[in-house]
C-alpha cells in the first residue's frame, strides 16, 4: 500500500465501532483511524475548535458518517460540510443502519459521495467495510490538503 | 303599502287563519263599515259646502273593501254605495226612488267601481303572492343554510378525521422509521459478535457449542431478514406508487439475475415467452417479480430438473396476466385462502426457508395497481401464480 489516508469515523455506537474497527484491522486500515462519538465532536474536529484546538489543518481522507448521532445529527453534520467551501471536498460516505429512501435521498441530495447500508451478515459488513476503507483511504486520491500517510 | 308589509311581516303563520276569518263575515262587515264611513265623510262635507265628494269616496270605499276583504264583500259594497248614492246624493233625496235620467250614471258607477274593484283585488292577489313566493323563497334560503351549516359540520369533521389519519400514517412512518434503525443494529451486532466469538474461540468450544453459536447466527440472520422483509411490506403501503410504461421482458431478466445466487449451480429449465409492456411502478413491479420467481425457484428445490415457465395472457384489451408456473412441491388448494396473508407459511421451516412475508407484499403491490392475484396448484404437482395488471394508464381497474 502506497499512502493510507486518514479515516474520521462518526459513530456512537460502542458495538458497531468494535465491528467497523475489527473489520478495517484485518486489512491494517484501522490505524489511521480517528474516531467521534457525535456530530459535535465530528464538527469541533473538522473546524480544529473545542476539544481539538489545536489540531494540525489536515482533512481527513475520508469520513464515515453514521446518521442517527447524538447532539447534531448526521444529516446536519453532512449539511454543515458540504455547505462550506473549505470542506465541502472531504469525501463523505453514510454508513447506516438504515434502509429508509427517504435518508438516502436526503444524504445525496446534501452531496454525499457515498450511502452504505450496514448488511446484517458480518461477512457482507466487513467486505463492506473493506472495500470502502481500502477505495476512499487507499485508492482514491483525495483533495489536496488531505492527511495522508506515505 | 310598506305599513301593510310591517303587518303582515310580524305574523306570517297567523295571516291564513285571519284571512279566513276576514274572508267569512268581517269581509262584510267591512264592506259596510267603509261605504258607510265615505257617506258619513261625503255628507260632512257637503254641509261643510265642499260639493261631489260623494263619488270619488264611494269609489275609494269599494276600493277599500276589494283590497282587504273577498270580492263577494266589494259587490255588496257596490250595491250599498248605489244605494247610499241613491237616497242622500240623487234626487229625490231621502227616497229610494231611480229616475230614468240617473240610470247611465248608475251604469257608469256600477261599470267604473266594477273596475276600480277588480284592480284592487288584482293588485291585493299579486301582491298576496308576490309574499308567498317570497315567503318560499325565504323558507328554501333558510333551509339551505341550514344544509350548508350541515355540509360544514360534515366537512369540519371530515377534516378531523384526515388530521387524524395523517397523525397516525405519521406515526406508522416513525415506527417504521425506528424498526429500520434500531432494530436491524441490535440484529446486526448479534451476527457480528457471534462470528468474532466462533473465530476467536471456535477452536475451544466443545461441537455442541458452536452448534448453539451456530444457531444464534441463524436466528439473528433470520429476524435480519423478517425486519428487512417487514419493512419492505410496510414501505410499499406507505409510499406513491410512480408507474410508468415498463417492459415486463427486462424486469424479469433483472429478477432473474437476483435469484441467481439462490440457484447454486441447480438444473433450471427457463421458458420464458414474450413479455409485455404494462403500466406499473417499476421497483414495485421488481418486487413482485423477483418474489414470485425466488418461490419458484425454491419450491423446486427438490426436483432434479426444474422447470420454470413465465408468460402472458390479454384477457381483454385494458389487461394483461403474468404467470409464472413451476413443476415444484406444489400445495394443497384447501390452503389458497392463507397464501396472500402475512407471516403464512405452508411448509415446515426445515423444509424451505422464508418469512412468509413475501406473497403479502406482491399481493399489495399486485392491489396498489388495482390488479388481481391468485394461484392454482395440487400437492407435488407444481404451482401457478397469475396477477393482472392495467395496459395503460387509462385502463379501469
Amino acid at each position: 500500500m502506497s499512502a493510507l489516508g486518514r479515516i474520521l469515523m462518526v459513530e456512537d455506537d460502542p458495538k458497531d465501532v468494535m465491528l467497523t474497527m475489527t473489520a478495517l484491522e484485518e486489512y491494517n486500515l484501522a490505524n489511521e483511524v480517528v474516531l467521534v462519538r457525535d456530530g459535535e465532536q465530528a464538527l469541533d474536529y473538522l473546524y480544529s475548535r473545542g476539544s481539538y484546538a489545536g489540531r494540525e489543518g489536515e482533512s481527513p481522507a475520508v469520513l464515515l458518517l453514521d446518521l442517527k448521532l447524538p447532539k447534531v445529527d448526521g444529516l446536519e453534520v453532512l449539511r454543515t460540510i458540504k455547505s462550506d467551501e473549505k470542506l465541502k471536498m472531504i469525501p463523505v460516505v453514510v454508513l447506516t443502519s438504515s434502509r429508509e429512501e427517504k435518508d438516502m435521498v436526503a444524504s445525496y441530495q446534501l452531496g454525499v459521495n457515498a450511502y452504505v447500508v450496514k448488511p446484517v451478515d458480518f461477512h457482507e459488513f466487513v467486505n463492506a467495510v473493506k472495500e470502502l476503507g481500502v477505495f476512499w483511504a487507499v485508492v482514491n486520491e483525495p483533495p489536496p490538503g488531505s492527511a495522508r500517510k506515505r | 303599502m310598506s305599513e301593510l308589509g310591517v303587518n303582515v311581516d310580524g305574523d306570517a303563520v297567523g295571516r291564513p287563519a285571519l284571512r279566513s276569518f276576514v274572508s267569512s263575515w268581517a269581509g262584510y262587515g267591512i264592506a259596510v263599515l267603509s261605504v258607510a264611513l265615505a257617506l258619513l265623510i261625503a255628507l260632512g262635507l257637503e254641509k261643510l259646502g265642499v260639493p261631489d265628494v260623494a263619488f270619488p269616496l264611494m269609489l275609494l270605499a269599494i276600493a277599500l273593501t276589494a283590497w282587504f276583504s273577498i270580492p263577494r264583500a266589494a259587490i255588496v259594497a257596490l250595491l250599498l254605495a248605489c244605494l247610499g248614492f241613491n237616497f242622500f246624493f240623487t234626487r229625490p233625496f231621502g227616497s229610494l226612488v231611480v229616475s230614468a235620467a240617473d240610470i247611465p250614471f248608475y251604469i257608469a258607477f256600477t261599470l267604473l267601481a266594477s273596475l276600480v274593484a277588480w284592480f284592487s283585488a288584482t293588485r291585493r292577489r299579486i301582491e298576496e303572492e308576490l309574499r308567498s313566493s317570497r315567503d318560499l323563497l325565504r323558507n328554501e334560503v333558510a333551509e339551505r343554510t341550514l344544509r350548508e351549516q350541515e355540509i360544514r359540520t360534515l366537512n369540519d369533521a371530515l377534516a378531523e378525521r384526515s388530521k387524524a389519519l395523517q397523525a397516525t400514517n405519521q406515526e406508522l412512518e416513525a415506527f417504521a422509521y425506528s424498526v429500520s434503525h434500531d432494530l436491524r443494529a441490535p440484529t446486526r451486532h448479534i451476527v457480528g459478535f457471534t462470528e468474532l466469538l466462533l473465530k476467536g474461540a471456535g477452536a475451544v468450544l466443545s461441537d455442541r457449542s458452536r452448534q448453539h453459536a451456530a444457531m444464534i447466527l441463524e436466528s439473528a440472520q433470520r429476524m435480519g431478514t423478517l425486519v428487512d422483509d417487514l419493512l419492505e411490506f410496510s414501505r410499499i403501503g406507505r409510499v406513491d406508487t410512480r408507474k410508468t410504461m415498463v417492459g415486463v421482458q427486462q424486469i424479469v431478466q433483472e429478477a432473474m439475475s437476483e435469484v441467481a445466487r439462490q440457484i447454486d449451480g441447480r438444473d433450471i429449465e427457463w421458458r420464458i415467452g414474450p413479455l409485455p409492456l404494462v403500466y406499473a411502478d417499476r421497483a414495485m413491479l421488481r418486487v413482485v417479480l423477483v418474489n414470485l420467481i425466488s418461490n419458484a425457484v425454491k419450491f423446486t428445490g427438490t426436483r432434479a430438473r426444474a422447470v420454470i415457465e413465465i408468460g402472458s395472457t390479454e384477457p381483454d384489451p385494458e389487461h394483461v396476466v403474468i404467470r409464472i408456473r413451476d413443476n415444484g412441491v406444489g400445495f394443497d388448494m384447501k390452503y389458497v385462502g392463507k397464501l396472500f396473508g402475512v407471516f403464512q407459511r405452508l411448509h415446515a421451516m426445515e423444509a424451505f426457508e422464508g418469512t412468509g412475508i413475501g406473497l403479502a407484499t406482491v399481493q399489495r403491490v399486485v392491489h396498489r395497481h388495482g390488479g388481481r392475484i391468485w394461484a392454482e396448484a395440487a400437492i407435488e404437482q407444481g404451482a401457478t401464480f397469475y396477477f393482472s395488471l392495467p395496459k395503460s394508464a387509462g385502463a379501469t381497474p
